[in-house]
């Protein structure tokens, strides 16, 4: 009797490397969602939302929407200077605590996000949320 | 007293805090002028110098949330905890899952209290030395624009991509007492009159980015709405606004030659025409915020 030869399974994945990432446009979306959802909260104050060619910005006062795109863009890039030089591997998250506000910046894949607060808010939580 | 005094009392200092807290793998002190003045036994290499002098540009930043007082860098392998102590500011490298709220009350009490003894036996024997930490004082801060379409009340919510601010670029709208100077702002550039005007007295605008380009296109020659070079021009008393700053969200500014925009349509939308390759330079996209600022002509 013919002995059947067992064919490897092989591994599919959702998404082919050369396809277009329809994943993305979801993604962005979703976090949108919940950063609408986190800026609802009781002092929260708004937030940044960076990709590469496109930006979602929701701060209360927009007269420091530089002032605060500005820090936000410094924040991780302090981050990701100071993580190399303790080798501290990938940053997942930075607080920033100033005398009246604070901000909590993170990456989410290619989106970076930065959610500005009042001192006294959880960022644990909202952390927690984003990710 | 001099500075070598004060780099071995903050040395030991540090070599203190960690004997209390052996989370710490790694610390330095950064001064409010980047200088590092007391480090462990790690050298003062190049990116020891890098990440200070990026901590540096942080601490500018922070202004805007009434200057840094704590950061916390979570990484896979570690933290950073940075903290503010009269003036400078402590870079403590720890293990990944270290007590933080331990070792704020520690630093919180040792160095402050070793600053303060050291700063008594300065001020007894000597005149303040330059290490002596000063208050630190943010760069360049900016007055919110005079006339801010974005300031409405019915606006609160502010919400834009890119392809938003480009399809529905809102007019802008200036307010009938807008245009008046406040008082304050009026006895302010009285008094500013003799002496040149610092860049942080002028008044701003956050306009959106158009690109435009052609074979004619002076690249060194940016377009803003008539209203806007005649709100500035009546502000600051002067004939006409010739030049402005720009800068964008990466803080990278470039100073152009201001124009009226040519395109009749495009005017009173709330945006800056920028030239193409001015736009490169400075990496902006059409759509992106950028703060404006006149340039005041020298009489």
């Amino acid at each position: 009797m013919p002995v059947k030869k067992k064919i490897p399974e092989v591994e599919t994945t959702g998404q082919v490397e050369w396809a277009p990432k329809a994943e993305v446009k979801e993604q962005v979306t979703d976090l949108r969602m919940v950063l609408d959802r986190v800026k609802a909260k009781e002092g929260v104050i708004g937030y940044i939302l960076r990709a590469s060619t496109s930006a979602a910005v929701d701060i209360k006062d927009p007269s420091k929407i530089i002032d605060y795109a500005v820090l936000s863009t410094s924040a991780l890039e302090s981050g990701e200077s100071l993580s190399e030089t303790f080798g501290l591997g990938k940053v997942s998250n930075i607080i920033v605590e100033g005398k009246d506000l604070k901000v909590l910046s993170l990456t989410i894949g290619e989106h970076r996000v930065s959610v500005f607060m009042e001192k006294n808010v959880d960022h644990n939580s909202i952390y927690k949320e984003l990710t | 007293m001099n500075e070598e005094v004060y780099t071995v009392a903050l040395k030991s200092a540090l070599t203190e805090i960690k004997r209390v807290c052996p989370d710490i793998s790694s610390a330095f002190i950064l001064m409010n002028d980047g200088t590092i003045v007391a480090g462990d036994e790690q050298a003062v290499d190049s990116s020891l110098e890098k990440a200070a002098s990026s901590l540096q540009s942080l601490v500018e930043k922070a202004a805007s949330v009434g200057g840094l007082d704590n950061l916390v860098i979570d990484g896979e392998k570690g933290k950073v905890y940075v903290s503010c102590v009269n003036g400078m500011y402590s870079v403590m490298a720890l293990s990944k899952h270290a007590d933080l709220s331990h070792l704020r009350t520690v630093t919180g009490v040792i160095l402050p209290t070793i600053l303060k003894v050291l700063d008594s036996i300065t001020s007894e024997t000597t005149p303040p030395t330059p290490l002596k930490p000063a208050p630190f004082v943010p760069p360049a801060q900016f007055r919110p624009a005079p006339s801010e379409p974005l300031l409405e009340e019915e606006e609160e919510k502010i919400e834009e991509t890119v392809e938003e601010a480009i399809e529905t670029p809102e007019p802008l709208e200036v307010a009938e007492g807008e245009t008046e100077v406040e008082p304050e702002i009026e006895a302010e550039f009285e008094d500013e009159v003799e002496s040149p005007r610092q860049l942080t007295d002028l008044p701003s605008q956050q306009l959106i980015v158009d690109k435009f380009g052609g074979f004619m296109v002076r690249p060194d020659t940016v377009q803003l709405d008539f209203e806007v070079l005649q709100r500035w021009s009546s502000l600051l008393d002067v004939k006409e606004i010739n030049e402005v700053d720009i800068e964008t969200f990466r803080g990278k500014t470039t100073r152009c030659k201001a124009k009226v925009i040519s395109d009749q349509k495009l005017e009173g939308r709330g945006l800056i025409r920028i030239p193409e390759k001015t736009c490169e330079a400075l990496e902006l996209k059409r759509g992106e915020l950028v703060r404006v600022k006149p340039v005041v002509p020298e009489e």
